[in-house]
């Protein structure tokens, strides 16, 4: 059996089962003409969601994908402002904020109505239907270390004083620092003071970067020698340009961070919406994000060549070992927090 | 005029602003007086000053603000003293090389703010090339990113077209024979800028002073990327309040005071302003304080002296500063490496042109821009050259009051605009889209062109026109063969301002672009959002050379100096 009548089967059966769950509001089926408002960010990641998931829907059901690109911030704030009567059918949000969304009641928890949801891994399944792990991890320049980066609490290692870059302010690659250096040295995130004093010991810090390309400028320039940043970027990044950064794999784990498909509270697009993330959640679009820019399945059911496999998270076990955090604290904490970076860290 | 005293001519503008700036205007007061930070309360009517208080009473939010007044004020100083000789320069360019100087001007206007942080930081990074000039001469690496310092150099360069275009033109329409007497009756240069040039051009100033203040004071994305965390100004607690905490009425209660503080300081500058220029009121001039003759005879010798050295210093620190960022742009747009970065040449390429030409969803987004900032301009011009003759001639009472109100939305920093809409979304959205972002682009752009042409017309010479009314002229004749032709540079840049105003705004537009309307920058915006690319550059550059055509363009049909004077 191919693919596509598998989908298409799989539809069906979705659509069918609808009406019973999503009541009068929902329209049950797909229709032709239909449009779908998707928020999503820009560059390769429109060019991948349109490749898999807009043309097949447009060709397949004559429906029509409209696309509003834009920020993560932008997008949230717009659909907290639309709550109820939503403009987007879909909006992707990242793993802090698509919980959150849930709770608020401007998205959907996902469901088993999207068929590919059966093969999420149980970690993909909260706040929405996660499309992408993008973990934050340790990276260095191996030229100015004495050995590899193996743990977290390398950072504190005698041939890394005053060569260490840290994130300018709490956003992913900020907070994973925080958070883990809390951890790995007794604390978490409802005890983060840990965080803050061991990171304080760190000082001097070499440099502040506030930006992937800032760091990257800086690895350029041997400006410092290891940061907290995306893996894959800085994978693309060490390719590219630097063959001398190692992302490593730290023993303790990558921070989990993660793409987040949300269909909207409200949406009148209900089926064509879960259509829509089905094939995002489709081997085939997995499959070109890791490829392209090497972000991880987060489906069980993806075979890729083991050179690429080996610069991913693939497979229960390394999923597994992805470190969660309870972002809701994060959320909340994170406004106090970022006074205390000011103060106590940058400085 | 009748017995308004012209006030009527300043109505179009004003009706603009009740009709697309009152109600998101009104909706980020209503906002700043909400009891309740919570997300989802429902609007209470009773005014509350908790956000005030919450505002005041914290030691924190009081420094921020603060420095960041200080901030503005400090970069419109340095805007002013870097755009004199620039200015001055640009009237005496050739007019065949005109076009090419104000490219070169525009020059930051037209790279994306990403890019031209990179090359701030480039600039200033320990190793960068400030730091290798340092050890070069032997002096230690300055400390300088992520400094105070950054951030006002970063905003100085994008904001200094602004103030040269607002000082070129009433420099080029300045009566040269007033410089020629000064310096028949042995006047040096540096005494007939400070005597002659410069109170002629304080109308000029003033624009250009309320634009880089009102813009410095609420920028917060340079201040962002070229401040690391340890410069924060307030227009990065507004979008921390308002986008990311999702708390409206703190974020709105601060854009309202920096609007307040906004209106004030563009209150004063408009005093200070009058108070030294009587000649346009025709006051008699106040005293003022003269120096006895010794020390005064010694220090226009000092002046005289250093006069030449520091304005052609001056002049290269502006150019320099200005050009930067394109020879950036231009070496990354060909620099065969996925990440937009120019601190590493890994080899030649195309590519990302014909990424950007053959993608047509670049070119359509273009389009769509290109509409909508013709069409802004257009209405903007047309609501506020009226308003620039009622401001300028008008004898109604509480011009200075009107003026400082009509600038209103350059006060209010766009994010709060940008929040404010969104409350109003779900009427916006029933609005056709392109008219409804054509009436908030009018909103953010019609301020700048009143300032400018405001100076503009401040210094038509009136006799001209009673000459012309004298030999028997209609008025609208008169006004299309007196006023319009004097008017021509003064108009030229006011669109070309609110041409690039429009065509690149990103700040507000990113909250209101539909499925069915989007812009480039929004594009732009949301491709670097995830990571920036060097299509990014490619673009800039094709802008940069299409607005080196847009001018040669503009510059035939609607010379940018007064060629007939000579």
């Amino acid at each position: 059996m191919t693919f596509r009548t598998t989908r298409r089967t799989l539809l069906g059966g979705a659509a069918l089962a609808l009406p019973a769950i999503w009541g009068r509001d929902a329209v049950a089926q797909i229709r032709r003409g239909d449009e779908l408002t998707v928020g999503v960010w820009g560059g390769a990641q429109e060019r991948i969601v349109r490749e898999f998931c807009a043309t097949p829907l447009e060709r397949q059901h004559g429906v029509r994908i409209n696309f509003v690109l834009g920020g993560t911030t932008e997008r949230r704030a717009r659909a907290y402002a639309e709550r109820g009567r939503p403009s987007f059918d879909v909006i992707y949000l990242n793993i802090f904020e698509s919980r959150q969304a849930v709770r608020d009641q401007v998205t959907q928890a996902p469901n088993a109505n999207v068929p590919n949801f059966a093969n999420l891994y149980p970690l993909a399944r909260l706040g929405g239907y996660g499309v992408a792990f993008n973990p934050v991890t340790v990276v260095y320049d191996r030229r100015m270390v004495a050995a590899p980066m193996t743990s977290w609490k390398d950072f504190w290692r005698e041939d890394l004083r005053g060569k260490v870059i840290l994130p300018a302010e709490l956003g992913a690659q900020g907070s994973a620092t925080l958070l883990m250096a809390a951890k790995v040295w007794g604390g978490s995130e409802t005890d983060i003071d840990p965080g803050f004093r061991k990171l304080a010991e760190l000082k001097p810090i070499r440099a502040f970067q506030s930006s992937q390309d800032q760091l990257y400028g800086m690895f350029d320039n041997q400006v410092g020698a290891a940061s907290v940043e995306f893996g894959s970027f800085t994978r693309t990044y060490a390719e590219s340009r630097n063959p001398n950064v190692i992302i490593a794999d730290p023993s303790e784990g990558q921070v989990v961070a993660m793409n987040v498909a949300c269909i909207t509270a409200g949406t009148r697009n209900q089926a064509l919406a879960e259509a829509w993330v089905n094939l995002h959640l489709s081997p085939e679009c997995q499959r070109a994000y890791a490829e392209r820019i090497y972000y991880s399945p987060t489906i069980r059911n993806l075979e890729l060549p083991a050179d690429l496999s080996a610069k991913l998270i693939m497979g229960e076990e390394q999923v597994r070992r992805l470190v969660d955090f309870d972002w809701d604290v994060v959320t909340r904490n994170l406004q106090r927090w970022t006074g205390r970076w000011t103060r106590e860290i940058t400085g | 005029m009748g017995r308004t005293g012209g006030g009527l001519l300043a109505l179009p503008f004003g009706i603009w602003l009740l009709a697309a700036f009152a109600a998101p205007m009104g909706a980020v007061a209503l906002l700043s007086v909400q009891e309740s930070s919570e997300m989802f309360a429902p609007l209470s009517l009773v005014p509350s000053g908790a956000q005030y208080a919450e505002l005041f009473g914290d030691p924190f939010f009081m420094r921020v603000f603060v420095n960041t007044l200080l901030l503005g004020a400090a970069v419109a100083a340095c805007c002013a003293v870097l755009g004199y000789p620039l200015a001055l320069w640009l009237t005496r360019l050739p007019p065949r090389w005109k076009p090419i100087g104000f490219a070169i001007v525009l020059v930051p206007l037209l790279t994306n703010v990403v890019v031209r942080s990179l090359g701030i930081i480039l600039l200033l990074a320990p190793r960068g090339v400030l730091g290798a000039i340092a050890d070069a001469v032997g002096l230690p690496r300055p400390e300088l990113l992520f400094t105070w310092f950054a951030v006002g150099l970063a905003l100085t360069q994008v904001f200094l077209p602004f103030m040269v275009l607002a000082l070129y033109d009433v420099l080029e329409g300045q009566e040269k024979r007033l410089e020629e007497a000064a310096a028949g009756l042995g006047a040096g240069p540096a005494t007939r800028f400070w005597r002659v040039t410069l109170p002629l051009s304080l109308p000029g100033l003033r624009a250009g002073l309320i634009i880089t203040f009102l813009l410095a004071s609420e920028s917060y994305v340079s201040a962002a990327l070229v401040g690391g965390r340890k410069v924060l100004v307030s227009g990065m607690l507004v979008v921390k309040e308002g986008v990311e905490v999702l708390n409206y009425p703190l974020a709105a209660a601060l854009a309202m005071l920096m609007l307040a503080a906004g209106v004030l300081a563009t209150f004063l500058i408009g005093r200070v302003v009058a108070l030294l220029t009587p000649w346009i009121a025709g006051r008699a001039p106040r005293v003022t304080l003269r120096l006895p003759p010794a020390p005064r005879r010694a220090l226009v010798a000092v002046a005289e002296a250093l006069a030449p050295v520091v304005s052609s210093l001056l002049l290269t620190l502006a150019v320099l500063l200005l050009v930067f960022p394109l020879l950036l742009v231009a070496v990354a747009s060909v620099n065969d490496s996925p990440q937009a970065t120019v601190a590493q040449f890994l080899g030649f390429t195309w590519r990302w042109y014909a990424m950007v030409l053959q993608n047509e969803r670049y070119l359509s987004d273009a389009w769509t821009s290109l509409q909508l900032a013709l069409a802004c301009v257009a209405v903007s011009l047309a609501i506020s050259l009226p308003a620039a003759f009622a401001l300028v001639r008008g004898a109604f009472r509480g011009r200075e009051a009107l003026g400082a109100l009509y600038m209103l939305p350059l006060a209010l920093p766009g994010i709060a605009i940008g929040l404010g809409m969104l409350r109003l979304l779900q009427w916006f959205v029933a609005l056709p889209p392109f008219l409804g972002i054509l009436a908030v682009h009018v909103v953010l752009v019609a301020p700048f062109m009143l300032a400018l042409l405001r100076a503009s017309v401040a210094q038509l010479d009136r006799s001209l026109e009673e000459a012309a009314g004298g030999l028997g002229a209609q008025p609208v004749r008169v006004f299309r063969r007196v006023i319009l032709p004097q008017l021509g540079p003064g108009i030229a840049v006011a669109c070309v301002i609110g041409f690039l105003i429009s065509f690149g705004e990103v700040t507000v537009t990113a909250f209101l672009t539909t499925a069915r309307l989007q812009t480039l920058p929004v594009r732009i915006y949301a491709e670097a959002s995830f990571s920036l690319e060097n299509t990014v550059n490619a673009i800039s550059t094709i802008l940069i050379l299409l607005t080196v055509a847009l001018l040669l363009l503009v510059n035939r049909l609607m010379p940018l100096d007064r060629v007939w004077r000579r």
